[in-house]
């Protein structure tokens, strides 16, 4: 083994030779006196190193004599620095340093010492989720911190987790958080595309004061991911395996009727027609001859199991060598993983390769080069939604079997007695051709010189490339969904699709750091820069169809060929500066401001000037706290800010004419249109943020505390807006509407040892709420989504999106009941009651009558982890939760459509037949009604709403650290973890963080790939 | 080396600074930008290209409100797919509400195509472009726009009537409906200024004529029951050089487009990857017709705008326009399928999907059965009114009319203009003009008995809704689209909706 280690190590050119000397031993413990594993000692100006043993002791060879000074240092630990002063023995006591306050931060373009920092910042250092294995770094963020909520809408391999820090501020110009990597602004999503085992922290920007040096950018939160380095002086090799199944637990999925239970539905709705609309009892003749005799039905098919992946294997390997020995530290890394997804033929592969250099190259200069590589290649399946293969499952006749009785399988399910018909899911999800393939470079590089000792000069130039290309081939033997619109059993036209993309994005940054000492009570420092930044996208878009056979499924062999070429792109410059000033550590003060220029805007308003400033009192560094020992440390914070948001499309506030050709004369006459609404006046969506925080310590730094409270006003809201179509348009962007966020944030550490057990926790709970306070324009109420599929209102004193739809106030049991209710044109008994809200003795069937029926925003969020280790075991477990908010199940109007065209859920089986059979519950919020009647069943309405309350338990980790095998390797664990564990809720739903339509559309529920849970197990080993 | 640093620093920073200006400027490389354009002859004839290409999209789904609305065409009811119930179906069935999605985009694509030929009309106006060439691009762009509102018109009743652009959408709230007289007005001022602009033949086939703007102003004085006027419009066109083909198939033969009896014609062209194809026959055909209607295997044609048995019927024994518009049946693997269909459109073609036929709008059979009309409804049939008449019946091989009263005369034209235009987008229109609300109402009510009672093709079992072919008065205009007043609040609704 030492061989390996020694050939890693002159593969790295970092050979060391043996020290020579006096020799220094001695033990390293906790305040509880056990002997700490692990913990590195090094000599101060030497390459000697050493780390300590199971038991703590350590041995090093000094090469300074009785001048030597030695470093201690592990993760999670205050450093230690000793001088030897000719001691051969020496002892020392390590404490952990749990949100240590001389711990450094990064902010946006720098970095601060924790105590100094007078913003809302959340930190998410590795030692909080080192133990728990994450597939995506969204998936890091989840549950751990306050105000930053994150929703896995998709069980997709591959797919993106959706991040909202601090409410949704905006409706039109998105709410994603900026991402930003090493100090490169890299946009509003980072999928998965970025390996997380790379990550050494993460610092979440949430107040204004903090994002403002992002400018227009800032408005939905900053996320600020650093990678590893190489510890200074230290040679580390670290490899992590995990490999793990995942499944859709029965819970997470939607019951539906089996073939006899359908063919009995059926049976059934056949009768009750005839009761109602002939007046008289069927006879068994009346029936179709399909579903006379329920009982004899002869297949049952579970569709939605059928297209399952069981024990869907995933695989996560990540090796990283790091040395911070020499001028040049370094950090490679190698990660690849793998994951199958729960449906059949869905999967994710990623390798990525990163290197991390950088170094003092002499006195005056400082370097540095990160560059990281990644591959990913997707298979997807179009799965999301009633019309897709998830939703459709549910909706297929389970009296149809899969394969023929030959065993070949069917390629489509044509529909028998009335029932729709499907291309079978399976054969398409086989036979469909669908992938995604990225390769994605990112690199930053920067030089720093300093110029006096307290003046720096910083500059980094980022590029990043992006290939993207898109192959789909739907081969002629697919049919298509009769719930699709468009008819169709197989074989139908084949059809192919290729989009190929490259994406450049480019920024250099200048940055002028000035941190002059001016005596021993006051601090300051203060920092101006200057950022450019370009990105271009170049694709190609080509489409065939008509292929003679489905053999070759490249475009070439298609009959009938197009293509299309597309190109955009934004450019954005910005000047900034930020000045922090401290007074005894006690008073602190920052301000900061930046002023930005986007080609996204209308000439006239290109530029926008973002300022904030922030103030914070360190309490407990008063005369009067001292004796107040139970308080560790104190701080007060206030802090305000400007942030923008831009994120609205390349070109919103130029109008352009675009291709509308004709044929005159018998040849080809080309023509123009105009083709979008030039709205020049479109300018920056601004936010106005205050925040207020208090952190406290108290116990020993045992316990701590920070609360936030803050008030978000965002004006000038971007938003596609109706307009009347006689302006030529029917939608435009504008600058409308002012809307209010506002929260509270608590988070609560602990940390305990009792003996031997180490304990530590985190609580975190967030409020938000939302008001619209003013819409400009003649609209005063704004609509989002369709008749038949749920209503998003924005409406002033409102919070934003609330669900509209009718209000439902029972079933009408007879005909006595409609005539004595208001028009309801067209309903019969059975039907549900809706009311008429405007009291016009009419229930419109339009939107007159909708109301709120439903809130999308919870009271509040939650998370919670907690970690134990006793001796080598250890254990992390984290829940999350959101409470009080409506989810509108958008997929019932399919699932519980009682037509008798598609199987429905189970609970149609307790449905409203007649007033003296009218089920268990037939006036709940959530009941259907009748099969006779289809007009007044698929509205917006009440009954689609369901609260959405939940509490998940994420992930547990089990693991245990195996006995120090010093030959071998110096650090060890396996771990058993799972993730998406349990889910506790009402929502009848697979995942109450689903939400396919997202955007304006919150909260709507039309069925997604359900979320798997995962079990895997894993080592990790430091050589 | 502090001066190399300083001088480092220095140029990245002036580098970064100097190009500013040009750095935050950027435009769609793919796209011209609309203040750009609209600058020369060349630009404003693409423009108005654009406007014609627009046209297409109209006519592409116009069957929907004129046949089928009307007692010419039913639909290849499919039991499986329910999806165009509360869209395109609803026409048939007489259950067409404000939140219809055809109704929102006939709406939405008429004022799109009008805000085109508003903004161009603005630009041309101040635009130093040849005199000669400006004339007859300002008559074209009139013309299309009296087209537009006449439609509107007679589909929506009041409308809002904009002959201006705006700068801002906000102004677009402020815009209500306008009286129909008004929008009357505006429709014979543009169409007087196109029939004087216009030339007599077009530079390029396909272009609006003089003929063009005389047949629709004559056809809009005729809903206006203005006879005097239609009759001496009308009767211009007569010396403007047309004629009825000899046959009527060749007014739908793809190869003889724009004949001397075509006054103004969508332009579509198929075999091509120019993407101006027309696609009807995929439309019209019966769905299960596989290739045996559409010449191509494996499509799938939607079993639209089916000729009711009334339909069928409504031709006189020997006429041969039959033949030529529709089909009983079609042979599938050698097996008849009772399902009648629209063979107006039905010719051979090299591409699956891209049919090659044009669609007329104004014929001059058209013009002879109108100045029939309103001779007769001003004058009652007198000999030239019968002429006219039996200029039509003469070339459909039928026998010359004679000894009518007034009253029948007016059915013996309205019947020889169902046949002679079915499906080609009259059938509405005429039966909206020659009624009252109530009499259209109870008109169609009598169609759609007789249809629900025997409908023209099975509906594999499933019974129609109750509220399926009933008729109200209120139908004879439809119901403006909800999603426009859900906005503006100043926008009302047809009475009987909602």
């Amino acid at each position: 083994m030492k061989k390996i280690q020694l050939t890693l190590m002159m593969m790295l050119l970092i050979f060391q030779g043996f020290a020579q000397g006096m020799q220094v031993k001695g033990k390293v413990s906790a305040s509880d006196g056990s002997g700490i594993p692990g913990v590195s000692i090094s000599e101060k100006g030497t390459r000697n190193g050493v780390v300590t043993s199971a038991d703590g002791n350590y041995t090093i060879q000094v090469s300074s004599g009785a001048n030597a000074v030695l470093v201690f240092s592990s993760v999670g630990m205050t450093s230690i620095t000793e001088s030897v002063r000719s001691r051969a023995i020496l002892n020392v006591t390590m404490s952990d340093n749990l949100q240590q306050l001389s711990e450094v931060v990064v902010v946006g373009y720098g970095s601060q010492r924790k105590q100094d920092i007078t913003s809302a910042i959340s930190v998410i250092g590795m030692k909080d989720i080192g133990e728990q294995p994450a597939t995506n770094v969204n998936q890091m963020l989840q549950g751990r911190a306050a105000g930053v909520a994150v929703k896995q809408k998709t069980g997709a391999p591959g797919g993106a987790f959706e991040v909202r820090v601090r409410g949704i501020g905006s409706l039109g110009a998105g709410s994603d958080p900026l991402y930003v990597i090493d100090g490169f602004a890299v946009g509003t999503s980072i999928g998965q595309n970025f390996n997380p085992n790379d990550v050494e922290s993460i610092s979440i920007l949430k107040d204004a004061a903090s994002t403002a040096i992002y400018g227009a950018r800032g408005s939905n939160g900053v996320v600020l991911i650093t990678t590893k380095n190489a510890k200074e002086g230290k040679v580390n090799i670290n490899f992590t395996l995990d490999h793990g199944i995942q499944n859709i637990p029965d819970s997470r999925r939607t019951p539906v009727l089996n073939g006899v239970e359908f063919a009995q539905f059926k049976k059934e709705i056949f009768e009750d027609n005839f009761r109602y609309f002939k007046g008289r009892e069927p006879s068994i003749e009346d029936v179709p001859l399909g579903y006379r005799y329920p009982e004899q039905t002869k297949f049952s098919t579970d569709w939605f199991g059928a297209i399952l992946n069981n024990n869907a294997p995933y695989t996560d390997a990540n090796l990283t060598v790091s040395s911070g020995k020499g001028t040049i530290k370094s950090m490679f890394s190698v990660g690849y993983f793998k994951e199958a997804g729960s449906i059949v033929n869905t999967d994710y592969e990623r390798v990525s390769i990163r290197s991390n250099l950088g170094g003092q190259i002499n006195k005056f200069i400082n370097v540095g080069l990160n560059v990281n590589g990644t591959i990913t290649k997707q298979n997807i399946a179009n799965t999301d939604g009633r019309s897709a293969l998830v939703g459709g499952a549910l909706l297929m006749d389970p009296r149809e079997p899969i394969y023929n009785a030959d065993g070949s399988m069917r390629p489509y399910i044509g529909g028998l007695d009335g029932a729709f018909g499907f291309p079978n899911p399976l054969f398409l999800l086989k036979n469909v051709t669908r992938r995604r393939n990225i390769a994605d470079i990112l690199a930053n590089a920067f030089v720093e010189f300093t110029l006096l000792p307290s003046l720096k000069f910083k500059s980094s130039a980022n590029t990043k490339l992006n290939y993207n290309a898109f192959n789909e081939y739907v081969p002629s033997t697919i049919g298509a969904s009769v719930a699709s619109g468009q008819a169709g059993a197989p074989p139908r036209i084949a059809t192919a699709r290729d989009i190929n993309d490259r994406l450049f994005n480019y920024s250099f940054d200048q940055l002028l750091t000035y941190n002059p000492k001016i005596g021993e009570d006051q601090k300051v420092d203060a920092m101006v820069g200057f950022t450019s930044q370009e990105e271009n996208v170049y694709g190609i878009d080509a489409a065939g169809n008509t292929f003679p056979d489905d053999l070759v499924r490249y475009i070439g062999a298609a009959s009938i060929r197009s293509a299309n070429s597309y190109e955009n792109g934004w450019t954005l410059l910005a000047y900034f500066a930020r000045a922090n000033y401290s007074y005894k550590d006690k008073y602190l003060l920052s301000a900061s401001f930046r002023r930005e220029g986007s080609s996204r805007f209308g000439q006239f308003n290109k530029f926008g000037d973002f300022p904030a400033a922030s103030i914070g009192w360190r309490i407990s560094e008063e005369p009067f706290m001292k004796d107040i020992s139970f308080i560790n440390d104190m701080k007060l914070r206030a802090s305000w800010g400007v942030t923008g948001n831009n994120n609205i499309g390349n070109y919103p506030s130029l109008a352009f004419v675009g291709l509308n050709n004709y044929i005159l004369n018998n040849s080809f006459a080309p023509g123009k249109v105009i083709s979008s609404f030039a709205n020049s006046s479109l300018k920056w969506e601004k936010s106005n943020q205050l925040d207020l925080g208090l952190d406290l310590a108290t116990l020993n730094n045992k316990l701590i505390f920070t609360f936030e409270y803050y008030r978000k006003l965002t004006n000038d809201m971007l938003l596609p807006v109706s307009i009347p179509a006689v302006s030529g348009f029917t939608t435009s962007l504008d600058n409308i509407g002012q809307v209010e966020n506002k929260g509270v944030e608590l988070s609560v550490d602990y940390r305990a040892n009792l003996g031997p057990v180490n304990f530590r926790t985190n609580l975190n709970v967030s409020t938000n709420r939302s008001t619209v306070l003013a819409i400009n324009g003649a609209n005063d109420i704004l609509w989002y989504g369709s008749f038949y599929g749920g209503y998003n209102v924005m409406k002033v004193g409102r919070p934003i999106g609330m669900i509209y739809g009718y209000k439902k106030l029972g079933i009408f049991n007879n005909q006595a009941e409609i005539d004595a209710w208001a028009r309801q044109d067209g309903v019969i008994p059975g039907g549900m009651k809706f009311a008429d809200t405007n009291g016009d003795g009419v229930v419109s069937y339009d939107t007159q009558d909708m109301v709120e029926i439903g809130n999308p925003n919870p009271d509040f969020t939650w998370g919670w982890t907690s970690s134990a280790d006793y001796r080598g075991f250890d254990i992390n477990v984290l829940f999350t939760g959101a409470q009080n908010f409506d989810i509108y199940r958008n997929i019932e109007a399919s699932t519980m459509n009682m037509d008798g065209v598609f199987n429905v859920l189970t609970k149609a089986k307790d449905r409203w037949r007649s007033q003296s059979n009218p089920g268990s519950d037939p006036n709940a919020k959530n009941s259907q009604g009748g099969t006779n009647y289809f007009k007044w069943s698929r509205e917006s309405s009440e009954r689609y709403v369901y609260d959405g309350s939940h509490i998940w338990l994420k992930s547990v980790t089990l693991g245990y650290t195996l006995p120090k095998l010093k030959s071998v390797f110096s650090d060890a664990r396996i771990f058993f973890t799972a993730n998406n564990l349990f889910l506790f809720t009402n929502y009848p739903g697979n995942n109450p963080d689903a939400g396919v339509r997202g955007g304006t559309q919150l909260n709507n529920d039309d069925e997604s790939y359900p979320v798997p849970r995962t079990l895997a197990v894993g080592i990790k080993i430091n050589l | 080396m502090k001066k190399i640093t300083f001088f480092i620093i220095l140029s990245v920073s002036l580098t970064q600074i100097s190009c500013k200006e040009d750095f935050l400027t950027t435009t769609d490389p793919t796209r011209i930008g609309r203040d750009l354009f609209y600058q020369n002859q060349t630009q404003f004839e693409q423009a108005l290209n654009g406007v014609y290409g627009q046209l297409q999209t109209i006519t592409n789904t116009a069957y929907i409100q004129q046949e089928f609305m009307s007692d010419n065409t039913t639909l290849d009811f499919n039991p499986l797919d329910r999806g165009g119930a509360a869209g395109w179906e609803a026409f048939e069935f007489s259950t067409v509400n404000q939140g219809n999605g055809e109704i929102s985009s006939l709406w939405n694509n008429h004022y799109a195509t009008i805000y085109n030929i508003n903004y161009a009309l603005e630009k041309l106006a101040e635009s130093k472009i040849n005199a000669t060439a400006k004339a007859v691009l300002d008559g074209e762009f009139r013309f299309l726009r009296a087209y537009h509102y006449f439609n509107m018109v007679r589909y929506f009743g009041d409308v809002i009537l904009a002959t201006k652009t705006l700068v801002n959408p906000n102004e677009a709230f402020a815009l209500v409906r306008s009286p129909q007289a008004d929008v009357y007005k505006q429709i014979l001022a543009d169409l007087d200024v196109a029939s004087k602009s216009l030339p007599a033949r077009a530079t390029l086939r396909g272009r609006a004529t003089q003929g063009a703007a005389l047949s629709l102003l004559g056809k809009v004085y005729l809903t206006q029951k203005n006879y005097a006027a239609a009759t001496s419009t009308l009767k211009q066109v007569t010396s403007l050089g047309y004629a009825l083909n000899a046959n009527y198939k060749d007014n739908f033969d793809p190869a003889k487009k724009n004949g001397v009896e075509s006054i103004f014609e969508v332009q579509y062209q198929g075999g091509n990857d120019l993407g101006e194809q027309s696609n009807f026959v995929y439309v019209f055909a019966p769905r299960l017709s596989a290739g045996a209607v559409t010449g191509f295997a494996n499509t799938t044609p939607s079993g639209r705008n089916i000729p009711t048995r009334d339909m069928m019927n409504a031709y006189e024994a020997g006429d041969l326009r039959k033949a030529i518009s529709l089909q009983p049946g079609y042979t599938l693997a050698g097996k008849f399928v009772e399902i009648p269909y629209v063979s107006k459109y039905q010719y051979p073609h090299t591409i699956t999907g891209r049919s090659d036929n044009n669609w007329p709008i104004l014929r001059y059979s058209d013009v002879l059965l109108m100045l029939a009309e309103s001779i007769n409804e001003a004058s009652g049939p007198t000999s030239e009114a019968y002429d006219f008449l039996n200029q039509v019946r003469k070339r459909a091989g039928l026998a010359s009319v004679e000894g009518l009263t007034k009253d029948s005369f007016r059915t013996a034209v309205l019947k020889e203009r169902r046949v002679e235009l079915a499906f080609e987008n009259h059938r509405w229109f005429d039966l909206q003009r020659t009624n009252t609300p109530a009499s259209l109402a109870a008109f169609m009510n009598v169609h759609g008995a007789s249809e629900k009672a025997n409908p023209t093709v099975a509906r594999g079992g499933i019974a129609f809704n109750v509220l399926d072919y009933v008729y109200t008065d209120f139908e004879y205009y439809l119901p403006i689209p909800a999603p426009q007043i859900l906005i503006n609040k100043n926008l009302t609704q047809n009475p009987g909706y909602n």
